[in-house]
């Protein structure tokens, strides 16, 4: 008899975490801090550890769901490529989750707009069957799938039949999506609370725009796409550290300090906007930014962030200057103070010292403009945290 | 209706179109008088006479090729080889010449090579191989493998009524183990459907001849919701039959006695791969023989043939896949 045997990988009791190959020539890596404690319970690809080597800082996932049962290197420790970095306590009951999806159920999950993550697999290793699919189908027809998550694509509300108006013409009516309800309660209640100021200060992009064409092509090779946004994110989060009463939040009668930096990104999509959340932006380099920023900004539009992703921020910045815009007055994100606007670099007649004397050259210039909070602090402060900014920027050191 | 065996089908099959057609004659190594190595033309001789029941010496090469002979001048011949093993000896009349007959003088060569086949029976590597494969890579030639009795008796009466040369691959494990309703007097079956053998919605097992009953037995004793898709015919192949059931599961096992590479298996998975590739829920997987020659030792033959046990086992990989 000949057949071919299916390698079944039965969840053992301990699985190991291991210092992953991160690249042809990192050897090791040193742990920067732990996201989980042992005893707490883990997804397979949760990023567990953040790690940092010579080249690169990357997050450490779960291989499997499971339990963290042991941490075998603590923060500041160096281990090397295939070291055991901590040890997951999985249950028989809970074999990994694997990833990886037959045609028929890419197939059916397209058709549907199904993010199979939702999707409980009862296949060997966890896998999603056709089978599972099509009663996690049949269940969704009782329940719409945008309660479990917001952040699928929901349908698209019926649009009302086209009436036509004595004096608007025709017209026609449809309802709000819940994402644009959202938006809306959340903006008019910031309108309603928030004491908004608007500061703006004007910036010269010449020496950060020739450091972006030098640092762009060796991270382009790496696979992250360097922006002027990387830069400001990276001037900001050490701006807000000598300032950190604009990385705070006010609830009720008491402002909120935060030690993290948890910046949001917001990122424009099709239909409406989402500020998923660069978690403790503070130990990202310039490289580490970029990258986060490429990161959440294509799974934010692929509809792939997960919900704990889009909370939590501590200050945000808004780039509509990626559409040429020049100039706004953006609403605060509450409970947060403060909301960084990005408008477009445009080369502008700009006067300039040189050699004692005033004259006229063309350069990169934009405006970046801050709403924040009379409650939590006033217009001094917000004027020196921008030109703190500035400063930065305009020296172009960022790296 | 009366319940045949398999082999008893064959005879009925054999005598009931010798009866209707005079063109009909069989010829083989001891058929006449003594009734065929299984007794398949037993007392054939005595009914229609020795000039339709052709005694021939051992030479398979001259069976087949006097009965091309035959066929051209319009006769129906049936050649009976005393194991399907022995074709092996008539193959160049079989595939260089009975089956480019028609392609390179449009001539119509309406025989039929009965093909007693397969092992389970300590039979050794000369009286337990399963052919077909061979067949399959000579354009011009016509496979069936039934299953049934039912199915023996109607196809067996297709192919002699069919104008090309067809292989009919008789299972011997099936001659007597095998029984069911056959119909009575005149009965064809169509070359080239396939039959759903029991239906189901989770996994489909193709199966032709002895791995048929194989496949249906482990579907009921693992009381899962399994489909049996019974080639029937193995040149030309129902896609239909074999896409539709496909779709509908998503899973697949093949299953047959022969040997694996490159056998029916290998040309039916990549089938369902080119054309049902978007509906695949897991691997195309394949229950065959070992590659290996079939041996006289009885534990070691039932190592190298597939089992009862394998059939489940491999179902329920798939199941749980």
């Amino acid at each position: 008899m000949s057949s071919s045997p299916t390698e079944v990988k039965e969840a053992t009791h301990t699985v190991e975490i291991a210092m992953p190959q991160m690249g042809i020539s990192v050897a090791e890596g040193t742990i920067v801090e732990w996201r989980v404690r042992p005893g707490d319970r883990v997804e397979a690809d949760q990023p567990v550890c953040d790690v940092s080597t010579d080249k690169v800082d990357v997050e450490i996932p779960a291989p499997v769901a499971g339990r963290l049962a042991r941490i075998v290197a603590g923060p500041g420790e160096t281990v090397e490529v295939g070291g055991v970095l901590a040890e997951l306590e999985v249950g028989d009951g809970e074999p990994g989750r694997s990833r990886v999806y037959s045609p028929v159920v890419r197939r059916m999950a397209a058709d549907n707009h199904i993010d199979l993550e939702q999707v409980e697999g009862h296949g060997i290793g966890g896998r999603v069957r056709k089978a599972d699919l099509v009663a996690f189908l049949e269940e969704k027809k009782e329940r719409p799938l945008h309660t479990e998550s917001p952040y699928k694509p929901e349908a698209k509300p019926e649009p009302g039949p086209t009436v036509v108006d004595d004096l608007l013409g025709p017209t026609r009516r449809e309802p709000m999506s819940p994402m644009r309800r959202q938006i809306a309660r959340h903006m008019v209640e910031s309108r309603r609370t928030a004491a908004h100021c608007t500061t703006v200060v004007e910036v010269d992009f010449g020496r950060l725009a020739a450091r972006r064409g030098e640092l762009r092509p060796r991270m382009a090779d790496r696979g992250v796409n360097l922006t002027y946004l990387a830069f400001v994110a990276r001037e900001v989060v050490a701006a807000l550290e000598r300032h950190p009463i604009l990385n705070a939040s006010i609830e009720g009668e008491e402002i909120v300090h935060h030690e993290d930096v948890n910046l949001g990104i917001a990122v424009a999509l099709e239909d409406g906007l989402i500020v998923p959340v660069i978690r403790r932006a503070q130990r990202l380099s310039l490289e580490g930014m970029a990258a986060a920023i490429g990161d959440l900004a294509a799974r934010a539009r692929e509809k792939r962030l997960h919900p704990d992703e889009v909370q939590g921020g501590t200050f945000t910045i808004t780039n509509p200057g990626q559409f040429g815009a020049v100039l706004a007055t953006p609403i605060i994100n509450p409970p947060q103070v403060a909301i960084l606007d990005l408008e477009a670099v445009v080369k502008r007649p700009v006067v300039v010292e040189r050699d004692g004397e005033d004259a006229i050259a063309i350069r990169p210039m934009s405006y970046l403009c801050m709403s924040w909070d009379h409650r939590a602090l006033d217009g001094a402060e917000a004027a020196r945290f921008l030109g703190e900014l500035r400063e930065g920027l305009e020296q172009g050191r960022c790296e | 209706m009366a319940e045949l065996t398999y082999l008893e089908a064959i005879s009925d099959g054999l005598r009931t179109e010798m009866r209707r057609d005079e063109s009909v004659f069989c010829l083989g190594e001891d058929i006449g008088a003594f009734g065929g190595a299984f007794k398949v033309t037993a007392g054939f001789a005595e009914e229609f006479g020795a000039e339709r029941v052709l005694d021939t010496p051992l030479a398979e090469n001259a069976i087949v090729g006097a009965a091309t002979g035959a066929a051209i001048e319009g006769m129906r011949p049936v050649c009976e080889m005393q194991f399907a093993d022995f074709i092996a000896c008539g193959f160049d009349q079989l595939v260089n010449v009975a089956a480019k007959l028609h392609y390179r003088q449009g001539q119509s060569v309406p025989l039929v090579v009965r093909l007693p086949s397969g092992g389970g029976f300590s039979g050794g590597p000369f009286h337990s191989q399963n052919p077909e494969a061979w067949f399959l890579q000579a354009p011009g030639l016509k496979v069936v493998a039934p299953a049934t009795a039912a199915d023996a008796k109607g196809l067996l009466a297709s192919a002699i009524r069919d104008p090309n040369p067809v292989c009919f691959l008789e299972h011997k494990g099936l001659y007597r183990h095998v029984r069911d309703e056959v119909p009575e007097g005149e009965y064809t079956v169509p070359i080239g459907e396939a039959r759903v053998a029991r239906e189901g919605g989770e996994l489909t097992v193709i199966a032709y001849g002895s791995a048929v009953p194989l496949a249906l037995a482990a579907a009921e004793a693992l009381e899962e919701d399994i489909e049996v898709i019974d080639l029937r015919t193995l040149c030309p192949l129902d896609d239909e039959a074999i896409l539709a059931s496909v779709r509908k599961t998503g899973k697949v096992l093949i299953a047959h006695e022969a040997t694996g590479s490159c056998g029916v298996g290998a040309e039916v998975a990549a089938l369902i791969g080119a054309e049902a590739f978007e509906d695949l829920d897991g691997p195309i997987r394949r229950l065959t023989a070992a590659d290996v020659p079939i041996p006289f030792s009885p534990p070691l033959e039932q190592e190298v043939l597939p089992q009862l046990d394998d059939m489940k086992e491999a179902c329920r990989e798939l199941l749980a896949y």
